[in-house]
């Protein structure tokens, strides 16, 4: 009862703290809608803290503590803008997405009382009755206390329900993050509010770099800080061929896609070659010379005449579909959703084969992975080029899409922010990445009026997340699973004797 | 008799320092054969040079007659030799399952572009291995444990889902390193039966290296003592026990303070 009430809690906490996020961003009152941003959230918690729970009533007691206290949070926060606005204040001064129209949506056009009410009853009874229904729909299907993909994985446990495939075949994983996506792309059109499509189209490009990414640091385990190069192999891909400036080569855009995403993934695994024998910390900082490096060279005299130097390249050609251009930020919407669908797909498939244990093992220990016959190496680049070749295809549409690329684009910043997305959404998890995407893209736009302290506040927030919640915001399966069990065998833990013993460190030293 | 393994004066030095001098051993074919001598005499150090983590100095190491010298790590895995570590060296996020079944890495042959496109050779392969991995879960005594992070298992399932997952390599020859070490004498009793069992059911050329020397004598058809790095006795384990430059170096006077 206790721990369920607690489980709640927490989750009621972070739903209604990541929607709170969304709102400060201005995510929902210009991107989407509140009613729908709300809907999704308060939905999500709901089956978050519902599902793989067998018991009904300890269901209820979680989904109630935590559609209350989200509820009450977000109503909270409801309540206090609204009331400010009605007071005179200029939230907008501090808050820049706060605007009175925003604000209006937040209230639902109600007075400071009544909005908290309405933003406590929506949260609370959408929390609830997903959750309930989700418990009902899952216990139908025969599910037990273990999650579809370890079920799948040991095959011990076949399950005849009807709905059940939705948790545990990959099909039903596609399905459910396609519903998730029309959610996001259908809801705001159906629910009236104000959408910039062009927004999405930003954040949808840092999703697909991070979900990447994600291959390369949350499976395999590479600490890759030089990712911004891959990210400009293909921007400047697309530039060069098709822009008027430098070359006046003016390809197809489309064309270019391949050839960009290749080149990218070509150099990845060049690069990698020399650099992947490093582990740890030394690849970590190769990787970060890497990009500097190609920032650096981009700006360079000698490549001046090549990449038009730092002046960047402007004009860069854009998509054309059945003879029209199809360049509206809804378009690239389209195109980057469709890149990251196929990141999804990759990664999903790629995850609990012969190849995803091969790098989960390589993370967890690579010596011995090794051991068991693992060719590291070929892993390891393998991992690399895979990430490299979606940091291209980030790039290519990024320059196309802004219609200009220059060295400024590519700094270290930007390998920094994606790690970020990956870090804080949660290494390894698909739905952690995106979270993350949207949390970390938007955190930055809120603070924009503190100018000088916005990079400080924003480390800030990443040192507190990682001592707060060091699995990130959504856990991948793996990591839940280590969490949970440690809870329930903290008196079995083994004790696990210092490992004086390292052999691959001296190989090569010793002689 | 075939031999399985043989060592020919396998030198390994580091620095000024000799861990491995010069050591001939030759192990016959389901043979359990046992590396004993005290702390810092170089089994583990012997060991790494057969696994390929080292490369000998001097000296040539043969597997049913093909040298290993200068192969990669994971080449020597993928020819059926496989081992345990001193310090239990799962990988602690992975599901007992899945630890057995990298174990099985080398002999699966799917690529990353069967895995994405789901080809039906990978989606047999995959269900093969699994089911072959949850028989060696069983065959351990670990049934039903299949997913547990291995990091929450307890010490002794530990060890024995390493051996499985050793096992899932399909080798031919086993390697322990310190198998019982940290388990009571119930454990230890168990842990040593299954052993032999392994010898009698799979097959196996087993080498282990082992300090409970009511293990050593109970299970071993060979002894090999090694002292400062040097083989100073070989033999069955009576002949072994027997040896006055074993006791010496090894078994102390009173025989009751070395057997644990």
């Amino acid at each position: 009862m206790r721990d369920s009430i607690v489980k709640g809690l927490q989750s009621g906490l972070l739903f209604a703290g990541v929607l709170i996020v969304i709102h400060l961003i201005g995510f929902s009152t210009i991107v989407i809608s509140v009613l729908s941003a709300t809907i999704f959230f308060a939905l999500w918690c709901g089956i978050a803290v519902a599902r793989r729970d067998p018991s009904l009533s300890n269901v209820v007691t979680k989904t109630v503590s935590a559609g209350l206290l989200g509820g009450v949070m977000v109503g909270l926060f409801a309540f206090l803008v609204t009331h400010a606005q009605a007071a005179g204040t200029n939230l907008r001064d501090e808050l820049a997405a706060l605007s009175p129209d925003a604000v209006s949506q937040i209230s639902f056009g109600q007075g400071d009382v009544l909005a908290f009410v309405f933003n406590l009853l929506l949260f609370a009874g959408i929390t609830i009755a997903g959750g309930i229904v989700w418990q009902i729909f899952e216990s139908r299907g025969g599910a037990a206390a273990v999650t579809g993909q370890t079920r799948r994985l040991s095959g011990a446990v076949t399950s005849s329900g009807q709905w059940h495939w939705i948790t545990t075949t990959s099909l039903g994983r596609v399905v459910g993050y396609g519903l998730i996506a029309i959610l996001f792309l259908v809801l705001p059109l159906v629910i009236p509010g104000t959408l910039s499509y062009y927004t999405v189209s930003s954040v949808l490009i840092y999703v697909l770099m991070a979900l990447g990414l994600n291959i390369v640091v949350g499976l395999a385990g590479l600490l890759d800080l030089g990712y911004v190069v891959f990210f400009a192999i293909g921007a400047y891909t697309a530039a060069l061929l098709t822009a008027p400036a430098p070359h006046n080569l003016l390809w197809n855009y489309w064309v270019t896609i391949p050839i960009g995403v290749a080149l990218a993934a070509t150099i990845g695994v060049t690069l990698g070659v020399p650099v992947l024998r490093l582990r740890g910390d030394y690849l970590a900082i190769v990787t970060l010379g890497f990009g500097e490096a190609i920032q650096v060279l981009m700006k360079s005299d000698a490549l001046t005449a090549f990449s038009n130097g730092p002046k960047g390249v402007s004009a860069i050609g854009q998509p054309m579909l059945f003879g029209q251009l199809f360049n509206s930020p809804f378009d690239f919407v389209i195109i980057s959703a469709i890149g990251v669908a196929i990141v999804i797909f990759l990664t999903t498939r790629l995850q609990n084969s012969r190849v995803g244990r091969a790098w989960v093992a390589i993370r967890e220990d690579e010596t011995v992975a090794q051991a068991m016959g693992i060719n590291t190496l070929y892993y390891k680049l393998l991992a690399f080029g895979i990430g490299a070749s979606f940091a291209g295809l980030g790039g290519l549409l990024y320059a196309s899409r802004n219609q200009f690329i220059g060295p400024e684009d590519n700094t270290l910043l930007v390998s920094i922010n994606i790690l970020s997305i990956v870090i804080v959404g949660g290494m390894g998890s698909i739905p952690g990445v995106i979270v993350g995407a949207f949390v970390l893209k938007g955190i930055p736009e809120i603070l924009r009026d503190l100018e000088n302290f916005r990079i400080l506040i924003f480390a800030a927030l990443l040192v507190l997340m990682m001592i707060w919640r060091p699995q990130g915001i959504v856990p991948s399966a793996r990591r839940r699973l280590e969490m949970s069990h440690d809870e329930a065998d903290a008196d079995q833990e083994p004790e696990s004797p210092p490992d004086a013993y390292q052999p691959s460190a001296n190989k090569g030293v010793a002689k | 008799m075939t031999l399985a393994l043989e060592t020919q004066q396998v030198v390994k030095r580091f620095g000024g320092l000799t861990a491995v001098n010069h050591v001939d051993l030759q192990v016959d074919e389901k043979q359990i054969a046992s590396v004993i001598g005290p702390n810092g005499a170089g089994k583990t150090t012997y060991f790494n040079c057969v696994t390929g983590f080292y490369t000998p100095d001097e000296g040539d190491i043969l597997y049913y007659g093909k040298s290993l010298v200068g192969l990669s790590v994971d080449r020597i895995a993928g020819l059926g030799i496989a081992r345990t570590y001193q310090n239990i060296r799962l990988f602690p996020a992975m599901t007992a399952i899945e630890n057995i079944l990298v174990g099985h890495h080398p002999r699966m042959k799917s690529n990353w572009i069967g895995s994405v496109l789901r080809t039906k050779a990978t989606v047999e392969e995959e269900r093969v291995s699994t089911q072959r991995a949850t028989e060696l879960l069983n065959f351990v005594g670990l049934k039903g444990k299949g997913d547990h992070a291995a990091r929450n298992l307890p010490y002794g399932d530990q060890r024995r889902l390493e051996i499985a997952r050793a096992l899932a390599n399909e080798p031919k020859l086993l390697l322990l390193d310190e198998p019982t070490a940290g388990m009571n004498p119930n454990e230890t009793a168990i842990l040593t039966a299954f052993i032999r069992q392994l010898r009698d059911e799979l097959a196996l050329t087993i080498l282990l290296i082992e300090h409970d020397m009511r293990v050593v004598m109970t299970i071993s058809d060979q002894v090999t003592v090694l002292d400062y790095g040097t083989k100073i006795a070989e033999g069955s384990p009576t002949e072994v026990q027997k040896n006055p430059a074993v006791i010496e170096a090894y078994l102390g006077k009173p025989m009751e303070e070395a057997v644990v």
